[in-house]
């Protein structure tokens, strides 16, 4: 077992981000429901698709989890893996703990399970604001190596709040598929520094889109999460208007800027090219106050 | 009748002539390379392109398939790396014809297809050193296409980190009549330093774009599995510690990347500081940061450089064989001898078969050797002694008889018993067979000989090949440490615990070593961040190894 969150398997996460002792899995690999569709095709199949789902107590206080294998297809949605994050989702927003935690890891869709597994992204969709709307809040944290994409992504950005580490990233098409659909010209996937910048944790920190950026360690991934349990933010037609403006706002002022270091320097960032090599903590003393902030 | 004793100059003097009738000078515009091309080479020419590990006079190469094969053909080429896909365009064109080399990695199918078609004729497929060596016997250069960093307009190439072969090269050419020709990144009014003296080079040509360079020694720590750290901790506990091995070589791959990785950790907790690992004959691989960082390497030659080592390794002169000017100076040939005369070389292989012969030879391919056949061989013209050298010479069997005392270098082979893809590394018969029927090669492509491996290393444990008296006996050893693999599978257990027994084969139990233990924790680095992080941030690592 490594020491950090990145390297970690999904198990390892829970153990060492939850409370220790205090987790309890819902359908975990013992039950054996496994994809279908994976069978049909020959693929192995893993004994908890792909997720471990359940309980905990996160600084002594109840939560429920979902946490997406990296290992395992990429973490990949398909059907019984979707339906498992849906089912966590509802039973908080019948049961209302302090707060669903959500450790994203994927690319997005299992390409293999096709419609189920879009059909998924929706009914997860719908259950992060049936859990909202019941007051619940919903924490996810996009720290893993797949980074957290496709419609999943989308998800992400419908949670309450999102914790990220600088290797996290987040957005709707990964590198590839925008390289593959518009050519190198556009998006060159193997530039990494560039595929950071654009949708790595720092830069999802300047727009405003995550709410925190910490170290790759359990310890302050935990410290990040602590404070946001107990405390939904309001999802009503004010808040959505808000939000709408508030992106509104920011494409006016940076759809035209052709790199993240456009939009960075047009926030006031001193030295843009620097932001990369700066250790979080002294990131966020410099970004937090000339930090887009969408709902400011 | 006088005996003409100059028909080398006179025939240089020629080609010159022809240039400057040309209108060229020393300084040649790009745009006029074809007509430089034209005026300095003649049918039959041996040349040169400096293709190196890293560097390639890539436009020069260009430019050179571009030539009339009417005109210009038959060419000989002679040199050590062939990896652009311009070296194989001129074969390919009918501009060259016949070839001698060392190595061609990515080239390599493309290459075998062209024998097969018989537009390449292969002299021979040499080690580094054999190569260079006939650059001052009879494989001399008429013509030498090379590439620096910068020129002034003397002609003075400075040519940096990354001088690689080029000396070799120029000194070969320059000195037998011959004519040498740099493509350089700029000019300059001054040069850093002079690596190359304007009177050896006849013209230079300042490139439209600069030369390529390829990051080949960078290894991302975050891809270092646990088995080759639990690897890592048996080279380190039964093979370094032991022996005391202070002066090596380390190979390139993961395998030993992870071994750099944990001796600030792993390596500290044993008290070998200060003991092994003291000087080291490599490139300077990012990886070995940590190590140089926490005192563990006081000493590195190179025969290239790295991508994104530049401010590093000139902000460590104690370490690296930097120039006044302060940038590093590599030399691939002082740096293979200096490696030939270590005590121990480390690498690793695609493929060992049961008396211990390694090869990465692979069908329908010509990858040639490179350097590796002369690190990993016993230097037997050695007189200078050593601790290890002594220790692995006393305790090597004489099948042979004898009763002369003798030393011996340290040669390790690390694979994985399985490597990508499933595939065995242990055969029973090396693919370089039938690559040696396939294209009527005089032997079996062998990278590193049975005879000279004294331990050979799996996830399963170390075989120690030299103190096995017979070569039934070494056979077992090598099946012993070959696991599940069918080589391993037709092993005999009791010869085999009868050379445990003898710790000849050693379990990681044997070495105290429990395997739970190796985690990528012992790495002193995970990422590629953290290297530059030890690095007080002059790493600058290229683009496509990041994740921040």
């Amino acid at each position: 077992m490594s020491a950090g969150y990145l390297e970690a398997t999904a198990r390892q996460r829970v153990a060492r981000f939850f409370d220790a002792g205090s987790v309890h899995e819902w359908l975990g690999p013992s039950a054996r429901v496994t994809s279908p569709h994976l069978a049909a095709l020959g693929m192995p199949a893993a004994f908890d698709d792909g997720v471990a789902t359940g309980r905990a107590t996160l600084a002594g206080r109840p939560v429920y989890f979902a946490a997406q294998e990296p290992e395992f297809m990429g973490g990949a949605v398909g059907e019984v893996h979707g339906a498992k994050l849906t089912g966590v989702l509802l039973r908080a927003a019948r049961d209302r703990p302090d707060g669903v935690v959500l450790l994203l890891d994927t690319g997005g869709v299992r390409l293999h399970e096709a419609n189920a597994g879009l059909v998924a992204i929706a009914e997860i969709q719908r259950a992060v604001f049936e859990a909202r709307l019941a007051g619940v809040p919903v924490v996810a944290v996009c720290a893993g190596s797949n980074g957290c994409y496709g419609g999943i992504g989308i998800v992400a950005r419908g949670c309450d709040r999102i914790v990220m580490t600088e290797e996290g990233r987040l957005s709707v098409s990964g590198p590839e598929v925008i390289e593959a659909h518009r050519g190198v010209e556009e998006f060159d996937a193997r530039d990494r520094a560039l595929v950071w910048r654009t949708m790595g944790g720092k830069h999802r920190y300047l727009l405003g889109e995550a709410d925190a950026l910490v170290e790759d360690r359990f310890e302050a991934l935990r410290e990040a999460v602590v404070p946001y349990l107990g405390h939904a933010r309001p999802l009503d037609l004010d808040s959505v208007r808000a939000e709408h403006e508030a992106l509104g706002r920011r494409l006016a002022r940076f759809g035209e800027a052709p790199d993240s270091l456009d939009i960075w320097s047009a926030l006031g960032v001193a030295d843009p090219a620097r932001v990369p090599m700066l250790e979080p903590g002294p990131f966020v003393e410099m970004a937090a106050p000339l930090r887009e902030r969408a709902d400011a | 009748m006088d005996r003409i004793w100059n028909r080398g100059e006179r025939d240089r003097a020629a080609r010159m002539a022809r240039a400057r009738a040309a209108g060229l000078g020393r300084i040649v515009e790009a745009s006029r390379i074809g007509e430089l091309l034209a005026a300095v080479l003649v049918p039959g020419d041996r040349i040169c392109i400096e293709g190196n590990n890293q560097k390639h006079a890539d436009f020069l190469a260009a430019s050179l398939a571009k030539l009339d094969p009417a005109v210009i053909h038959d060419l000989h080429v002679v040199q050590s790396n062939l990896a652009l896909p311009a070296h194989l365009d001129l074969f390919e064109r009918g501009i060259a014809k016949r070839l001698d080399f060392c190595y061609s990695g990515d080239q390599g199918v493309r290459m075998a297809r062209l024998v097969k078609e018989g537009r390449i004729e292969i002299g021979a497929i040499h080690t580094y050193l054999e190569l260079y060596s006939r650059y001052f016997v009879d494989l001399t250069p008429r013509v030498a296409f090379v590439a620096a960093h910068s020129a002034d307009r003397e002609g003075n190439l400075y040519t940096g980190p990354n001088t690689e072969d080029t000396p070799a090269v120029v000194e070969g050419t320059a000195f037998k009549s011959g004519i040498v020709v740099a493509q350089v990144n700029e000019l300059v009014d001054r040069v850093p330093r002079v690596d190359v003296p304007a009177d050896w080079v006849s013209f230079v040509v300042k490139a439209p774009k600069p030369h390529y360079i390829e990051p080949i020694f960078t290894r991302d720590p975050a891809n270092i599995t646990e088995i080759q750290v639990l690897m890592a901790m048996m080279v380190v506990k039964g093979i370094y510690a032991p022996y005391e091995v202070a002066r090596l070589n380390h190979g390139i791959g993961f395998d030993t990347a992870a071994i750099e990785l944990i001796l600030p950790t792993y390596a500290e907790s044993l008290g070998l500081k200060g003991r092994i690992c003291r000087y080291m004959t490599v490139n300077p691989c990012p990886t070995l940061i940590p190590a140089i960082e926490s005192g563990w390497v006081e000493g590195i030659h190179c025969a290239g450089s790295e991508l994104g080592m530049e401010a590093y390794t000139a902000a460590r002169p104690d370490v690296f064989f930097n120039g006044p000017d302060g940038s590093m100076r590599s030399n691939r040939v002082f740096c293979q001898l200096a490696g030939h005369y270590a005590d121990l070389f480390i690498g690793s292989t695609l493929q060992v078969d049961p008396e211990g012969n390694s090869s990465t030879a692979t069908a329908n391919r010509i990858a040639g050797f490179g350097g590796a056949p002369n690190f990993g061989s016993d230097s037997r013209g050695r007189r200078h002694v050593s601790k290890p050298w002594l220790m692995a010479g006393r305790e090597a069997a004489r099948p042979g008889g004898g009763t002369m005392p003798r030393g011996r270098k340290l040669v390790v082979q690390m694979v994985e018993t399985y490597r990508e893809k499933m595939q065995p590394t242990f055969v029973e018969k090396l693919d370089a067979w039938k690559l040696m029927d396939e294209f009527g090669l005089d032997l079996p492509p062998v990278m590193v000989y049975g005879d000279d491996v004294t331990h050979l290393v799996t996830e399963e444990g170390i075989a120690h090949l030299h103190r096995c008296a017979t070569v039934a006996e070494r056979e077992q050893a090598v099946r012993g440490v070959a696991g599940y693999t069918p080589v391993g599978l037709a092993r005999d257990r009791a010869a085999v615990e009868g050379l445990r027994d003898r710790g000849i084969v050693q379990r990681p139990a044997d070495l105290g070593i429990d395997p739970r233990l190796a985690t990528r924790d012992l790495l002193a680095a995970r990422s590629i961040k953290d290297l530059v992080r030890w690095s007080g941030g002059l790493y600058d690592p290229p683009k496509r190894f990041r994740n921040w």
